[in-house]
């Protein structure tokens, strides 16, 4: 799953790039708000981690441009200010969420998958399809009660699939999702994962719309 | 609250009103008794003559027996009885012819006039006169006390009521003391009233007298100083709180990441990154203890006139290596001879602040000049490099605490706010501009301190300063 980072302090930027990205998510890393806006502007993003100290401009600012253009991009802010009034004015600009610095990797992790999960509607945290079942805290995927072995990819992939049951996705939509700008995608890398997904899962869960894309759907 | 140091103003005004008119009040009874006195004086001796004229004229036409009789019936309604005796000196033998009942043997007078003598143990006074042939002559007198009598009578009439009105005086004089000190009061009331925790000026809109309207201006003026004082030290612990999370938070990131690095390569990344962090913080915390430190409290009351030359080769010596690492080339032009007014050690911290913020931000192999040069009102200390630059408009910002240029470094954005900081104690100022030219026609950043020179001492010191290499 993509996410944009907008951090302007270098190792907290890099810590939180490499502990995201362990986590399974691909973490594009911006430092100051001019590059967030012209981030959000040409690229799609599952979620955005925004800090609200930053240089050229600043993170409140950012988020205000980007509601201001309808974008639900759902926010998670970082913040060293813990005045109640900071809070709220982060969440009246748009913010979904909010997170005080010092913070635990697995906390900011825990509560990117929930803003995930809210933005596509599903409330509960596992997602089903027919038999499949995925759980996107554990990072597990079952089917018919038995563990599937799936490489992060492939996880990244599924999930998104299965997030937007019923829909078809565009190939370049899936791609902007699943790769970062450093990741050297392949131009057949898209079809090697869902071949692979196929093999595991079933054929019958994933359809090919020629021409347009894929979608999940039961049977 | 009492103390030796205070005293009650209105008590002070009551007695020493009442008091003051107290003792004039006595004056001019005093005054006055002494005029009654004369003016009785007067009056009864204009008596005297004419009783004793109309009883020469009398005695000498030859009524005598009659008019004595006459006089003595009226004398009982005299508020002051006159007392007399005539006599008739014929022959060369004088004789007594009348006198009052009960007195006799007036000495007579050997001239005719006024005189006084006592008698039958009290002070007379005595009118004498006599007829042309001196045949005849008359001593009328009266006795002194009946005159003071007279006088005391005058002064107690004026005295009683003064009397009566001192107390009525005294109550009207507190009344109006206590009117008058009311505003005083009033704003003693607002003082006391005042929160040590939330300090509000006082309401300015009341009216005041105008002897006690600069005493709450001035105060007024006080507390908004040392709110100001307060808010800005409130306003540093929240900023230094907050700039340490951030840090924080990098470094449990980090750590993190290194727990669960799967690859040798980003674990040693995700430490390396740690220690990064300790050594930001560890400058951070630093820099907030010379901040502490630089406060006025502690400097010198009146620091001794030093050649900055010296502090700038010592400070620039420590540097040089450093500066070496990041192949960056350290300048100094300073020639001694130049005398300012600065704590020594503060002169220090703002020197390696400076040089240590353009090695920071003037990036990998700047050039960094320090320049000591004598201006038209004293001298300057001035560090430039050309690194990128700071935009004009941004430069105003720049001392404020925890601001950092646009420009990527390391630093905690506290370095110029402890310059700033120490210029405005030193009496000196801060000046950001442009820094030495840069290939792409541009400048590099560059800040000064102005100091104003003081008079060198008569023994020259310079010599003493070692200019190190």
């Amino acid at each position: 799953m993509r996410i944009l980072l907008v951090e302007d302090d270098r190792l907290l930027g890099d810590g939180l790039q490499a502990g995201l990205t362990q986590a399974g998510y691909a973490v594009d890393w911006v430092r100051d708000g001019e590059a967030a806006v012209a981030a959000l502007s040409t690229e799609s993003f599952a979620t955005m981690v925004l800090d609200l100290g930053l240089p050229k401009r600043d993170g409140l600012s950012v988020l205000q441009w980007l509601r201001e253009r309808k974008d639900a991009t759902p926010v998670l802010i970082l913040t060293a200010r813990d005045q109640l009034e900071d809070k709220v004015r982060g969440l009246d600009l748009g913010a979904d969420d909010y997170v005080l610095k010092p913070f635990d990797l697995d906390e900011i992790a825990a509560r990117l998958r929930a803003l995930v999960r809210r933005a596509h509607g599903h409330p509960e945290p596992v997602l089903t399809l027919g038999e499949i079942e995925l759980n996107p805290a554990a990072r597990t995927v079952t089917r018919a009660g038995g563990a599937i072995e799936l490489t992060p990819r492939e996880f990244d992939l599924l999930h998104l699939l299965l997030q937007n049951a019923g829909r078809v996705l565009t190939r370049r939509s899936l791609e902007e999702q699943l790769y970062t700008w450093n990741d050297a995608v392949d131009s057949n890398a898209l079809e090697v994962h869902i071949h692979h997904l196929r093999r595991k899962l079933g054929n019958e869960l994933i359809r090919t719309v020629r021409g347009v894309g894929y979608m999940a759907s039961a049977a | 609250m009492k103390s030796t140091a205070s005293y009650s103003q209105r008590r002070r005004l009551v007695w020493l009103l009442n008091g003051t008119v107290a003792a004039i009040w006595l004056l001019s009874t005093l005054v006055v008794y002494q005029r009654a006195h004369h003016e009785a004086d007067e009056l009864l001796d204009n008596q005297l003559t004419q009783v004793g004229e109309t009883l020469l004229a009398i005695v000498a036409g030859g009524e005598v027996e009659h008019f004595v009789k006459e006089l003595h019936e009226h004398a009982r309604h005299y508020p002051v009885p006159i007392a007399f005796e005539v006599w008739l000196d014929k022959d060369g033998e004088a004789r007594r012819l009348v006198a009052s009942p009960g007195y006799a043997g007036f000495e007579t007078a050997a001239t005719p006039g006024f005189s006084e003598r006592p008698y039958q143990d009290t002070r007379w006074r005595f009118y004498t006169t006599q007829d042309d042939d001196a045949e005849y002559r008359v001593v009328v007198g009266q006795s002194h006390a009946a005159r003071e009598r007279m006088a005391r009578e005058i002064g107690l009439s004026l005295l009683l009521p003064a009397m009566l009105a001192l107390p009525l005086m005294a109550l009207a004089v507190w009344w109006v003391v206590s009117r008058a000190l009311r505003p005083v009061d009033e704003v003693a009331r607002q003082v006391g009233a005042l929160d040590a925790q939330a300090l509000a000026p006082l309401d300015e809109s009341d009216r005041l007298p105008n002897e006690i309207a600069p005493l709450r201006s001035a105060l007024n003026a006080l507390i908004r100083r040392v709110r100001e004082a307060f808010d800005n030290e409130r306003r540093f612990t929240a900023d230094a709180a907050h700039e340490l999370r951030t840090p924080l938070a990098a470094l449990k990131v980090q750590a993190q990441v290194a727990l669960r690095a799967q690859g040798d390569d980003s674990r040693q990344h995700a430490l390396s990154q740690v220690i990064a962090g300790v050594d930001r913080m560890t400058h951070l915390v630093q820099q907030l203890l010379t901040l502490a430190r630089v406060d006025p409290a502690r400097q010198e009351a009146t620091p001794n006139a030093l050649d900055p030359a010296g502090i700038i080769a010592e400070v620039c010596a420590e540097l040089l290596p450093q500066a070496g690492r990041q192949r960056q080339t350290l300048t100094v032009d300073a020639i001694p001879g130049c005398r300012i007014a600065v704590t020594a050690g503060w002169l220090q911290i703002a020197l390696r602040n400076l040089v240590d913020n353009a090695m920071r931000y003037a990036g990998e192999g700047a050039c960094i000049e320090v320049r000591l040069a004598r201006t038209a009102s004293g001298c300057s200390i001035s560090v430039a490099d050309n690194g990128p630059g700071v935009a004009p408009d941004l430069r105003s910002q720049l001392s404020a605490r925890f601001v950092r240029g646009e420009v990527e470094g390391e630093g905690c954005g506290l370095g110029l706010s402890i310059v700033s900081r120490i210029a405005a104690l030193s009496n000196a100022r801060l000046e950001l501009g442009d820094g030495l030219p840069r290939a792409d026609g541009r400048h590099g950043f560059a800040a000064s301190l102005h100091f104003s020179a003081v008079a060198a001492p008569a023994r020259s010191s310079v010599a003493a300063v070692v200019q190190r290499p």
